[in-house]
């Protein structure tokens, strides 16, 4: 979120695309209804489904799943071809827009229609809606983002957002949300395969950094790789860990991974069944050498195996038997107070990661940090006398003296327990505190750059200072590419900087030419090569003091020009429901070694056409009293007295062409062969070419029940068929997340 | 006996196995429920049920309870009971199996009426463990009584159809008004106990069904809503003012019969008991039927 | 305020079926399952401009139909207008289901009969007859949390504050307040506030 929850409140036009946020974030929703209410604020829901959300907003458009780019720039078609864009803002802030002109004037409203199934006319309302209604802010979650372009979702949005200078204004920026409690808080610290905690990436630099940070050798760190080359490489993902089990067995891709399939894994809080291709994840835990759960409540995939050996389940603490620092999706932070200790013989997560390094023989490597303390010099020792850590406020100030990168330096123990002690003393909209609060914003939004900064609510805001939370865009590119700056134009820094237009980030080197003054040698000694580098703080508080943003001051860029698509471009899902679309907007070549497994594309897509055998869409998501894997929400009984089955939206046009009847038993076929048995639920919500399916039941496998592997006691309430087994093939091209929510499916009568 | 009783009891209970919150009234019907309740083009019945329920219903009760027996007091008192000599020759005219099947239906009659009168007054009752047990036993003694209707319908039914005879009995209200013993010239049932079948089996019928309803309250027969057109919780309202009404007439229709056989008559009541018939009763009371049991060469 | 005449409302603007107050009442009451209390109903799922969700439970009526029609007289009326009802005295014969507009008595199965026991319903969190936050009174009534000085479990755990409770006239400034921000839109939007409080 570049905003906040509260901030929508700001909007006069809210855009939701790809969420849902009446069911998904009800309390928030609750701020987007505040805005329709006292602003007068225009809903708008893009959606392939009348959702919820859909049911309280001023305009919806029943969009074909994966068209989501073809919508965009067709809005961005008629915003260019009135003149409604933000002219200023694209000269001063966003770098390569005429490309993004150039390909939104093939998007005509007719084009868009076709691809999308919207009609013109909706089209044009919504645009001029969105386009009138000033500052809108754009919703997005897994809508947007679980597709084989899920990346160029994500990044036509803003796009959007920047085209008509929406991007960085209290009531608009890009709101993503985030699925559940604190996800932003694991990606903040690095739970990916691509990145050290912060964001730091897998380069030297970085892990020479950490390994300061973390108080050992680097030496010492690289002698846990193969070699030094297996330092820069992404790891597998959640969405393809199987791949690397699998890899070898007829039919399954191909991996890089150092010679070696995995062999091993360990789950901790995670529902892995709920990502795709729940068949393969199966053969995957199969065919592990040992497996390792730890959860509160048995995890689905300890039942989904027919293992019968190496298999193990840890009870974990809960969110009540623990307590550290959780992340908002607004990237604010609270301090969760333990309410009981671990019950029965559950540990917190950290005690079971403690004894598995005690195991392995590297707990005092593992914990070093947090014995230490930070010199004035930005260097570690160790502090005298101190005997133990405690938890979580030691690894609380790890974390904020170490992730420097999204300016976490101001998150310390103290000042997270204090505004949480004191959460009424801020103001519900803008997040801003009162009385002895002022000055600081609720739960420090990061980036929180330093102990006295009080934290950025409203990302690349320039109508604020610094010290209030202000910035430009990020200098993370370079200084220009092909001859055009890359850095913000002139006037555009935030508000009382020493420099009024763009700069670089902050290094060493630049300090004293930036801020217009020399520092003197003590000063300089205290400074680190760069900012985020930099741990004495020094680097940080002179660009502050100058009213600088540490990162520098440049231009969003509409262009990548490293990735696949230099813009976001509209390619059809690999299992396309409009096989005569494909050869105009063909999806990406196969991929290999692609988070380390080959990963198919163009020859999935190229196949055959699936329409004949698989003519009705599939989509899935989420319901308003589950979430994930649906373990701890299964195990309510009142929340299974609402929804106590597994069950598929079907509209009562399509159902009854097939011999449906409301209540009874269907399969759903997938592409790939799978299956799942569930009941039908007549719903207008779906069109009557399409079926929806909610993704947290699990415990049956294609019609066949495997709750008996539940331990005595510990099975759900409900247990049902689980969605991502009929979820096919299909990954994003940059992150590899699953494609989950456009895929064909074939329907008949159980 | 008991087997089928119990496979009876399980089958009703099976009705009921649909969960609550699922059914009409309280799962997606709710709100067409609400706007529903007493809206000018619904029959309004919620209200009429609110109404009927907390002004009259126990009010007319009460009068039937205190009225019916005053009457019949009065009439004993003023036109006094008739006396026949029971020394003379009998008929037996109720068998055994006629017997068992008057007797199971008085015997839940008799149960049935002062339960259902303790409901009504529940509040004089104070409510409660008394209360709730009468409500129990009112369901419970329905089971023999429902068991025993169509048998005892069919047994009688030829006795019970109406012909012109009757409307001269009723013109004189069977000479029970005078001291005189006039000759009636009835069948085997004369008019007011032909009334009396119909009320029994037609009433109880009805008072059966709609008892069921509201004792199993979740039922699902959707063929009984798309028949009558209401929603569920209509049915239900119905089912309380018709069990209510029916009641009121069941109740006095009732007390009429016990009077009749025990007091108006002297001693009429040992016929079902015993089966046999008084010569000089049916001689006066039902000198259709007599002439007939003559003809056969009876007495 | 005393003697405050203490009311529902469910702004249908602003519920979206989570069923946050279905749960909680549930969870903090320990009903049994099957029993609702409270319950969000959508009518006219997935029509555009039709679809209404809206939350439902015992609206503690003015002049209660069901205190009327109760034939054993377990109800009783506090000065605040809740309506509560004893449930060591009720019979379970569902006339009050009968009378109320709203479908609000619930009725466990009980005994083999499928006999209905003791209603229950919503109680405004204000318990029973019994001694006030004792065991007992949980059992048969669950939290008394008016007592306690607290909101109603549902409307405290309404994600968009779309129920409220209160005393008359904090609810309806709360609503005027929110119609007049819509600029007049939604007036007479929830359903049975009229049939409960009778326009009062």
């Amino acid at each position: 979120m570049t905003n906040s929850f509260g901030d929508i409140q700001n909007a006069k036009s809210i855009f939701i695309i790809g969420c849902n946020p009446a069911v998904n974030h009800p309390v928030g929703f609750g701020h987007i209804l505040k805005a329709k209410e006292r602003n007068n604020a225009k809903i708008i829901v893009i959606d392939p489904r009348f959702t919820k959300s859909a049911a309280k907003a001023d305009y919806f458009a029943q969009i074909r799943p994966g068209t989501d780019i073809p919508f965009v720039y067709g809005m961005l078609h008629i915003i260019f071809k009135n003149g409604w864009e933000d002219k200023k803002y694209i000269e001063d802030r966003v770098y390569g827009m005429d490309e993004i002109r150039a390909e939104a004037a093939k998007w005509t409203p007719q084009v868009v229609a076709d691809v999308t199934g919207v009609s013109a006319e909706t089209l044009i309302e919504i645009t001029t809606i969105y386009a009138k209604n000033s500052p809108g802010t754009l919703l997005w979650a897994m809508g947007l983002t679980q597709h084989t372009v899920g990346t160029g979702n994500t990044r036509i949005a803003p796009i959007l957002q920047m085209a008509l200078g929406y991007m960085g204004k209290a009531g608009g920026g890009t709101n993503i949300l985030r699925g559940h409690d604190n996800v932003q808080g694991a990606t903040d610290m690095g739970c990916l395969s691509d990145t050290l905690p912060g964001y730091y990436g897998l380069v030297e630099g970085s892990w020479k950094y950490y390994a300061r940070m973390w108080g050992v050798e680097y030496d010492y760190i690289k002698s846990h790789f193969k070699d030094a080359s297996w330092m820069g490489k992404p790891g597998f993902t959640l969405a393809r860990w199987w791949a690397g089990v699998l890899a070898g067995k007829p039919g399954e891709d191909a991996i890089e991974n150092a010679g070696t399939n995995l062999k091993a894994l360990v789950v901790m809080g995670c529902g892995i069944t709920s990502t795709s291709q729940n068949l393969k994840i199966q053969q995957g835990l199969d065919n592990l050498e040992l497996l390792v759960i730890a959860d509160p409540f048995v995890n689905e995939a300890a039942i989904l195996t027919n293992r019968k050996d190496n298999l193990f389940i840890l009870p974990s603490a809960t969110q009540f038997e623990s307590s550290g620092t959780v992340s908002a999706t607004n990237r604010s932070a609270q301090w969760r107070y333990k309410v009981v200790e671990p019950l029965y013989e559950s540990k917190a997560d950290q005690d079971i990661m403690f004894e598995l390094a005690k195991r392995l023989g590297f707990y005092e490597e593992y914990t070093r940090s947090m014995m230490m303390h930070l010199k004035s010099d930005g260097y570690l020792e160790m502090t005298p006398g101190k005997k133990t850590f405690q938890w979580p406020e030691d690894a609380t100030i790890e974390i904020s003296r170490t992730l420097r990168t999204i300016g976490m330096m101001g998150w310390t123990p103290e000042r997270i327990k204090k505004h949480t002690d004191n959460w009424h003393m801020f103001d519900e909209i803008t997040g801003a505190g009162k009385g002895e609060m002022k000055g600081e914003y609720y739960g420090l939004p990061w980036p929180c750059w330093s102990v006295k900064h009080g934290g950025t609510p409203n990302l690349y805001n320039v109508d604020v200072p610094i010290s209030e939370g202000g910035m430009g865009f990020r200098n993370n590119f370079g200084l220009e590419k092909d001859g055009v700056s890359l850095l913000a134009g002139q006037g555009s820094a935030p508000v009382n900087s020493k420099v009024d237009g763009g700069y670089p980030e902050i290094t060493k080197e630049n300090i004293e030419k930036l801020i217009g003054r020399t520092l003197s040698a003590s000063e300089k000694d205290l400074c680190g090569a760069n900012w985020k580098t930099c741990t004495s703080g020094k680097l940080v508080d002179l660009a502050l003091e100058a009213g600088l943003t540490p990162y520098g001051n440049a231009k969003a860029r509409a262009v990548v020009w490293t990735f696949p698509d230099r813009i976001p471009l509209h390619r059809e899902p690999l299992y396309s429901s409009r096989p005569d679309l494909v050869e105009k907007y063909p999806t990406y070549a196969d991929k290999a070694n692609h988070f380390r497994v080959t990963t198919k594309y163009a020859s999935i897509q190229k196949e055959k056409d699936y329409t004949k055998e698989f003519p009705i869409i599939m989509t899935t998501g989420r319901l308003v009293t589950m979430m994930g894997a649906g373990l701890e929400n299964r195990a309510s009984k009142y929340i299974c007295a609402l929804t106590p089955e597994m069950f598929c939206d079907i509209h009562p046009d399509l159902a009854s062409q097939h011999g449906i009847k409301n209540g009874q038993m269907m399969w759903v076929h997938s592409p790939a062969g799978t299956k799942i048995k569930v009941k039908a639920k007549y719903s207008h919500t779906v069109l009557p070419h399409m079926v929806f399916l909610p993704f947290h039941f699990g415990g049956y496998m294609q019609g066949v029940d495997m709750t008996g592997n539940f331990p005595a006691g510990t099975k759900p309430y409900a247990s049902g068929e689980c969605a991502n087994t009929v979820v096919s093939y299909g990954y994003d091209i940059m992150t590899q997340i699953p494609a989950s929510k456009a895929g064909l499916c074939r329907v008949e009568k159980a | 006996m008991r087997k089928y009783i119990y496979a009876l009891i399980a089958l009703l209970s099976l009705a009921t196995v649909a969960l609550a919150t699922d059914s009409q009234i309280w799962g997606e019907m709710r709100i067409q429920n609400i706007l529903g309740y007493g809206q000018e083009e619904s029959l309004k019945l919620g209200v009429w049920f609110t109404f009927l329920q907390s002004k009259y219903f126990a009010w007319v009760f009460l009068g039937v309870l205190i009225g019916v027996p005053t009457v019949f007091f009065l009439h004993y008192k003023i036109v006094g009971q008739k006396v026949f000599p029971h020394s003379h020759k009998k008929h037996y005219a109720f068998n055994l199996f006629h017997r068992t099947i008057h007797q199971v239906a008085a015997v839940s009659f008799m149960v049935i009426i002062p339960t259902g009168f303790i409901i009504v007054f529940g509040d004089f009752f104070g409510g409660g463990t008394l209360v709730r047990a009468a409500k129990n036993l009112h369901g419970i003694f329905t089971i023999p009584f429902a068991i025993v209707i169509i048998p005892m319908a069919l047994m009688w039914i030829k006795e019970a159809i109406f012909n012109l005879e009757d409307i001269k009995w009723f013109m004189i209200l069977g000479g029970y008004l005078s001291k005189e013993k006039q000759i009636i010239n009835a069948t085997q049932f004369n008019a007011g106990q032909k009334m009396w079948y119909w009320v029994c089996v037609l009433g109880g019928l009805v008072m059966i069904l709609s008892g069921a309803m509201m004792f199993f309250m979740d039922f699902k027969i959707e063929m009984l809503h798309n028949l009558t057109g209401l929603s569920h919780i209509d049915m239900l309202r119905a089912s309380a003012i018709i069990h209510n009404v029916m009641g009121f007439i069941l109740v006095a229709v009732f007390f009429t019969h016990i009077y009749m056989a025990a007091v108006a008559i002297k001693g009429a009541i040992h016929s079902i008991i015993t089966g046999y018939v008084e010569e000089e009763e049916v001689k006066f009371l039902h000198n259709a039927w007599y002439k007939k049991l003559k003809e056969k060469g009876k007495f | 305020m005393e003697n405050a005449r203490m009311k529902f409302y469910c702004d249908e603007s602003r519920c979206i079926e989570c069923d946050g107050c279905t749960i909680a009442c549930a969870e903090a009451h320990e009903l049994p399952v099957g029993i609702a209390r409270r319950k969000v109903i959508t009518i006219h799922e997935g029509i555009p401009g039709k679809e209404v969700s809206t939350s439902v439970a015992c609206m503690h009526c003015t002049d209660a139909p069901c205190e009327q029609v109760c034939p054993v007289d377990c109800f009783y009326i506090r000065e605040d207008g809740v309506v509560l009802h004893d449930k060591n005295k009720c019979i379970g014969c569902g006339y009050c289901l009968y009378a109320c507009p709203f479908g609000a008595p619930q009725f466990p199965r009980e005994g083999i009969f499928g006999s209905k026991g003791a209603m229950d319903k919503c109680t405004m969190c204000a318990g029973g007859p019994l001694t006030t936050n004792s065991h007992h009174e949980f059992e048969l009534y669950g939290q008394n949390r008016i007592a306690e000085g607290k909101v109603p479990v549902c409307a405290a755990m309404c994600s968009t504050k779309a129920l409220l409770v209160g005393d008359a006239e904090s609810v309806s400034n709360v609503i005027r307040a929110r119609v007049t921000a819509r600029g007049g839109k939604g007036v007479n939007s929830s359903y049975g506030w009229d049939k409960a409080y009778k326009n009062q």
